[in-house]
């Protein structure tokens, strides 16, 4: 759906995006994360056909970057950073506007406009002025607008930033709506957990690409899996010198009255590890996998490369 | 709702109207705005129809006719109160030229200054349509109301001279090559009024100080009447010729380079 090589936008002596290489398959929500001023909002109004390249190649919905710029943006969506509506105008105005500029017609504009309005809840206010909206209301509807035209590929720039916790939730349903009907979601977000949940694969970026994986992937790759056993009362030092000694497991130490065990293969190792320690006399509570926070792996590639 | 980018690109006519419809519901919502579109003409409208209306009333003084003789030679012979009446009558129809040049300056601006400031320009750049097309159906947005305006501010004096001023200021305001004046060189000035604003505003983020560079555009059209009040310019055919031909010279220019400047990346990456 998304294909880049070697893909350099170079504002004056300055590399915004030096050398991207990726590919997006169709049907994905995909993860771009980086720390600001990484290129991330350049990358994305390179594929949105709003800038050209420097050098390199890219191909977006089937379109040639380059030579196909109006029909790359036909077919995609792109939430900007900002809402950017016409704050005088209805939200009815600005939706059926834009919808008029993507070449909807009469009928299927109105249709369009008040499908996306239900959809994210806007549709009783739809005859007031954007200005009276709060800015989740906003966010919103600029989201409806870049879905408004049904594009193939949506480009979504921090979506959920500022809104509440009712409002994000909406947002994310949606998006994941989106990949049910076989949409691509291009996702800018600082929010890692939102990307965890979200996103069949990330991409941590800064100018380039620095490694693009599923997050458990990524996760699993730093960190192994780990599993956390809860004993009851708390572990004694000889659970933890068993678990150590069951075959598979890689490394195993206290935290928080848990035992944190790291195997190659839980699925193998901790059926051993539960029998071992009942067999010592010990109360196993609750035997869970241990999620590393994506923002764990987050700080480890990108603040680790730069360090 | 599964159709997958429903997205094409729109007719130019139907972009031009909606770009239309939506600049001017923004407008109309601007009270100052409307004012600053309004009050040119209506001041200029007023005073038109008051100097005229004052001449009827009022004989000249014989330093009010050397004057006008020594301005305008073509009316010598003529009766000294008609002949003012269409002196000062066709004087006015110069500044109807002013209305094209500050009307639509002040909506130009706002058009693109006001896209810059509530940064609704980078969605309305990633829709299908060009540039080009997005800034000539701005400009249309633009010089259309500025156009009607003039011709109907024209219109009601036009019927005001008629009804209150002498044969001389109706032959005057009626003459052929005023008529074609307003109705050819007023959408010339507008356009290149609104080419200019368009091209300030991209330089520029602040609507006054746009409003005071593009200010500038109206001092050749006031020289004009000064020059011709002073009788060192007659407006006769050769010269509207002339200045029509120079004007649409200057529109075609500033759009071209209005054009170079209203360009996605620009936009984007270097208007701060």
């Amino acid at each position: 759906m998304i294909r880049t090589e070697k893909l350099t936008k170079r504002f004056g002596s300055l590399a915004a995006v030096d050398g991207l290489d990726l590919e997006v398959r169709e049907g994905e929500v995909f993860g771009f994360l980086g720390p600001n001023g990484a290129g991330k909002t350049t990358t994305l109004r390179l594929l949105c056909a709003l800038i050209g390249a420097t050098s390199g190649t890219a191909e977006v919905a089937g379109y040639r970057l380059g030579r196909q710029d109006s029909e790359i943006r036909a077919a995609v969506g792109i939430l900007t950073e900002q809402p950017g509506l016409y704050e005088r105008q209805s939200a009815w105005e600005n939706l059926v506007f834009f919808a008029t500029l993507y070449g909807l017609n009469g009928t299927t504009a109105a249709r369009q406009a008040e499908h996306f309005l239900r959809l994210m809840g806007l549709w009783d206010r739809r005859l007031e002025a954007v200005a009276t909206f709060s800015r989740g209301m906003k966010q919103k509807m600029a989201i409806a607008r870049a879905a408004l035209h049904e594009p193939r590929i949506l480009f979504l720039d921090e979506p959920t930033t500022g809104l509440d916790p009712d409002a994000a939730k909406t947002v994310r349903e949606f998006i994941v709506a989106l990949r049910g009907q076989g949409r691509t979601v291009f996702l800018c977000t600082h929010n890692l957990d939102e990307a965890d949940r979200l996103c069949d694969r990330i991409a941590f970026f800064r100018q380039a690409v620095i490694r693009i994986d599923t997050p458990d992937h990524l996760r699993a790759e730093l960190y192994g899996r780990s599993t956390e056993i809860r004993l009851i009362p708390t572990p004694r030092a000889e659970d933890l010198v068993r678990v150590r000694a069951v075959a598979g497991v890689r490394e195993a130490h206290l935290e928080n009255g848990s035992i944190i065990v790291s195997a190659s293969d839980p699925l193998r190792t901790n059926p051993l590890l539960v029998r071992t320690l009942v067999d010592g006399g010990a109360q196993v509570a609750y035997v869970i996998e241990r999620k590393v926070h994506l923002e764990e792996v987050y700080l480890s590639i990108v603040e680790g490369q730069t360090s | 709702m599964t159709t997958l980018a429903l997205a094409r690109t729109p007719e130019r006519g139907t972009l031009v109207r909606a770009v239309c419809v939506r600049e001017w519901r923004e407008a109309l919502g601007n009270r100052l705005l409307v004012a600053m579109t309004l009050l040119p003409p209506i001041v200029i409208l007023a005073a038109g129809i008051g100097a005229v209306a004052a001449a009827a009333a009022n004989p000249p003084s014989d330093r009010d006719v050397q004057a006008m003789y020594a301005a305008a030679p073509a009316v010598v012979g003529l009766d000294p109160k008609e002949a003012i009446q269409g002196f000062i009558a066709t004087y006015f129809l110069i500044l109807f030229m002013l209305i094209p040049t500050v009307v639509p300056l002040t909506m130009a601006i706002f058009s693109v200054i006001g896209e810059k400031a509530a940064r609704t320009l980078e969605p309305l750049l990633a829709t299908p349509v060009g540039v080009g097309e997005l800034l000539l159906a701005k400009s249309l947005a633009s010089t259309i109301p500025s156009v009607i305006v003039t011709w109907l501010a024209y219109g009601i004096y036009l019927l005001s001279v008629s009804a209150i001023g002498s044969q001389a200021a109706v032959r005057a305001v009626t003459a052929p090559r005023w008529v074609l004046a307003i109705i050819v060189m007023v959408p010339l000035l507008t356009m290149l009024s609104v080419n200019l604003g368009i091209l300030i505003s991209t330089r520029v983020n602040d609507v006054r100080v746009a409003q005071q560079i593009g200010g500038l555009v109206v001092v050749p059209v006031v020289g004009l009447g000064i020059a011709q009040v002073t009788g060192r310019v007659v407006l006769d055919n050769e010269a509207f010729l002339q200045f029509t031909v120079i004007l649409i010279a200057l529109d075609v220019a500033v759009f071209i380079v209005a054009r170079l400047a209203f360009q996605r990346e620009n936009i984007l990456a270097r208007w701060r």
